[in-house]
């Protein structure tokens, strides 16, 4: 079975709780419960990569042992089919009795803060009444996203971002086992691309091992361009000259090209600000505003709008007027 | 003021009421034919626009059967008790009055679809109902009022004539012993364009205020006056920000959603540094707001975003007029590009979902690391993700793409 498998993210996903790098104490805890058999609704709050999926699956395995398929389900919010679509999967899944000796099933939720709150409300009600035969593992990004209600009936872990040296350990246990040879630099390198996202630190180290088996940090940079939004500097520098329809026009340009999300633009943005040649205090205004625009972002309607304004912003900054 | 004409003047019996024969007669026979264990569809809904006697067509019904009107609103779908209340067989002001019931759902558009917006309990209620149950609508047509429309009636109220329209007005001024000229009523009914309730508004304003012609020929026009797009856009930029500029897009016929468009297009054409970037932090709050209303449903917020919307940008260029001179404002282009974008990355999009199904990966991050990704699915993936053929071209032309650059850039 593990030989099929030709995604790296997908042959070395942990399969027992002490494979699990980076989140010690929720794996403890988790890993308790599971023992006592008798798991409390869970909800999952963290990151993209730090584990969330994989801990669920493995609370799967260990409670179901070889019928762990038939008991779990796993469905994701963020399709567009809505929340009555989930409560007919849901009921569906919960009506038949739960295969081996654990009275119960587990759904796990993906993305569960892309519900609306009328859906969370509708959600709520839902694991209530199979709270006898089935447990909900709910994971998010944002646990504020998430309404009270849902979450006072959960059990919260919030995932951390993993560090340098666990990162490190997967990459270094990839290595060996695929006889790569990555430089120092290289781990680094990856480290730093991942952003302490597990699953896309192994996609970078795939990638790369696709180039060569010899991994520097070029390598890893080269596959870091090819990822990160482009031209963002051309976007600033129109903005700075004080040409900002031609920076807004070049800013589409670049988020519909690669279909970039606004979060994304505006971490790109955050970054190359110390690479322009302004005072160091507009820098810092900059990235202020930088800040407060991200949060609108996430609060707002229409990124677009929100990345214009922080535009603006700029123009001003190279007016040298204070913002 | 007085009791309003529209009220004062309000038909009571159907044969009072012009212009919507069709609509009486359809409501008449919805009435006559009533039985709680036989009719199908228990409900009526009245439709059309404002003034055209939506609400007064059911008060008619409720006075020539006799019956007792009960006004439910979209908090009292919501609310079990009230509800149970109408439903209850009302034995004991049978026996008193002899009198029966009609349920009235005034205004259905303020109701929304959501899970506790009160559409499934008006469509519950309408199930389960023993008395005729009347709605009305402005715009039925919305999608939350797909299954509404099929448990309903449907009736049509068409905008009054002008002709009809004017014929009341003279009516009501004889009735009044008033003296209005010709002319004023002639243009009341015209610029009211089928809104009867708005003509007879502007009857009484022109009545009561006792102004002469000429001033009352301009109470209407400043009233009535539509504005489009450009002239709403051009007092927004260049017009000093005041209490009327609060109100300037109610007059514009089009949805909040596309004016923000249009404001974003062309407020670079307007405005310069400071001033664009007071605009646009006013634009950038007003789509916060609109954000929250969204995520949460609370209308109440609609005030700010039209106030920023409004007056925030109209502010951004301080406490000044900005000289009259021609600007050639430019419809929004942003949403065609996306279009296109969107599709061009369809096959983008679509691989990279099945990947992320695959992979338990977020969609999101699958398809902002499609560069990374691509390299990495060779052909066995290819199967397990059940990529279509032209997705398959599509991947392996990405894959040759990004073999390319390397060589390049080595």
């Amino acid at each position: 079975m593990t030989e099929m498998l030709s995604i790296w993210t997908e042959k070395y996903r942990p399969n027992k709780f002490e494979e699990v790098f980076g989140q010690d104490e929720i794996v403890k805890r988790v890993k308790n419960l599971t023992n006592s058999l008798n798991i409390p609704h869970m909800l999952f709050a963290g990151s993209a990569g730090t584990g969330k999926s994989t801990l669920a699956i493995i609370v799967a395995k260990e409670l179901f042992k070889e019928y762990w398929k038939e008991n779990y389900l796993e469905l994701n919010a963020s399709d567009a089919r809505g929340i009555d679509v989930i409560r007919q999967e849901v009921k569906n899944f919960a009506r038949t009795k739960s295969l081996g000796s654990v009275p119960f099933k587990i759904i796990f939720l993906d993305e569960a803060d892309a519900l609306t709150k009328e859906a969370q409300q509708a959600l709520r009600r839902t694991m209530e009444n199979y709270t006898n035969t089935c447990r909900f593992i709910l994971s998010c990004n944002y646990s504020s996203k998430i309404i009270d209600p849902i979450q006072s009936r959960c059990v919260v872990f919030r995932f951390k971002l993993l560090e340098f040296k666990d990162i490190e350990k997967v990459i270094k246990r990839i290595a060996e086992n695929e006889k790569l040879n990555i430089e120092e630099k290289g781990v680094k390198a990856l480290y730093e691309g991942s952003e302490g996202d597990c699953r896309r630190a192994i996609n970078l180290i795939q990638a790369s091992a696709s180039i060569s088996p010899n991994i520097t940090e070029g390598i890893v940079n080269i596959l870091l361009s090819n990822a990160k939004p482009k031209d963002i500097k051309i976007v600033l520098d129109y903005a700075l000259a004080g040409d900002f329809e031609k920076s807004r026009e070049k800013l589409l340009e670049v988020m519909l090209k690669e279909s970039v999300s606004g979060t994304d633009i505006i971490k790109a943005i955050q970054k190359e600000i110390w690479n322009l040649s302004i005072d160091a205090e507009l820098k810092v205004k900059l990235t202020e505003k930088t800040g407060e625009v991200e949060f609108r972002l996430v609060e707002g309607s229409d990124e677009f709008i929100q990345l214009e304004s922080l535009l603006a912003s700029f123009v001003l900054a190279g007016l040298g007027k204070k913002l | 003021m007085a009791i309003p004409f529209f009220e004062k003047y309000r038909p009571k019996k159907f044969i009072e009421l012009r212009g919507q024969d069709l609509a009486l007669y359809k409501v008449k026979a919805f009435l006559s034919s009533f039985n709680p264990d036989i009719t199908k569809k228990k409900a009526v809904l009245l439709y059309g626009p404002a003034g055209t006697g939506k609400t007064t067509l059911a008060l008619i019904c409720a006075n020539e059967t006799n019956s007792e009107l009960f006004e439910l609103n979209a908090s009292d779908l919501r609310n079990r008790a009230k509800l149970d209340e109408v439903l209850k067989p009302s034995t004991l002001q049978k026996s008193l009055f002899n009198k029966g019931k009609i349920i009235l759902v005034d205004e259905v558009d303020g109701v929304t679809s959501t899970e506790y917006g009160g559409i499934a309990e008006l469509i519950a209620l309408i199930e389960k109902t023993k008395f005729p149950i009347i709605i009305t609508c402005n715009d039925i047509w919305q999608n939350k009022f797909n299954l509404l429309r099929s448990k309903c009636e449907m009736i049509p109220m068409k905008e009054l004539t002008y002709q009809i329209t004017l014929d009341i007005l003279k009516n009501i001024v004889k009735k009044e012993n008033k003296i209005v000229s010709e002319n004023i009523l002639k243009e009341i009914a015209a610029k009211s364009r089928g809104d009867l309730r708005a003509a007879l508004n502007d009857l009484q304003s022109i009545i009561d205020s006792e102004v002469d012609e000429a001033t009352a020929s301009e109470v209407i026009s400043v009233r009535e006056k539509s504005q489009d797009i450009f002239n709403a856009l051009k007092t927004l930029f260049k017009r000093r920000a005041d209490e009327e500029v609060l109100s300037l897009f109610e007059s514009v016929d089009m949805d909040l959603d596309q004016i923000t468009l249009w404001v974003e297009e062309n407020i670079s054409k307007e405005y310069r540094g400071e001033e664009l970037a007071k605009a646009f932090n006013a634009l950038s709050k007003a789509d916060l707001f609109k954000g929250r209303i969204y995520k949460q449903q609370y209308w109440h917020f609609l005030t700010y975003q039209n106030f920023f919307l409004t007056a925030g940008i109209a502010a951004a260029k301080g406490p000044k007029n900005i000289p009259e001179r021609f600007t050639k404002y430019n419809p929004p282009s942003r949403i065609l590009k996306i279009w296109m974008a969107n599709q061009r990355n369809a096959k983008k999009k679509s691989i990279a979902i099945k990947y992320a199904e695959l992979t338990h990966t977020s969609k999101r991050r699958a398809v902002n690391d499609f560069n990374i990704i691509a390299r990495i699915i060779d052909n066995n993936t290819i199967k397990r993700m059940n990529l279509s053929e032209p997705e398959i071209e599509f991947l392996q032309e990405k894959q040759q793409e990004l073999k390319e650059s390397l060589v390049v850039k080595a």
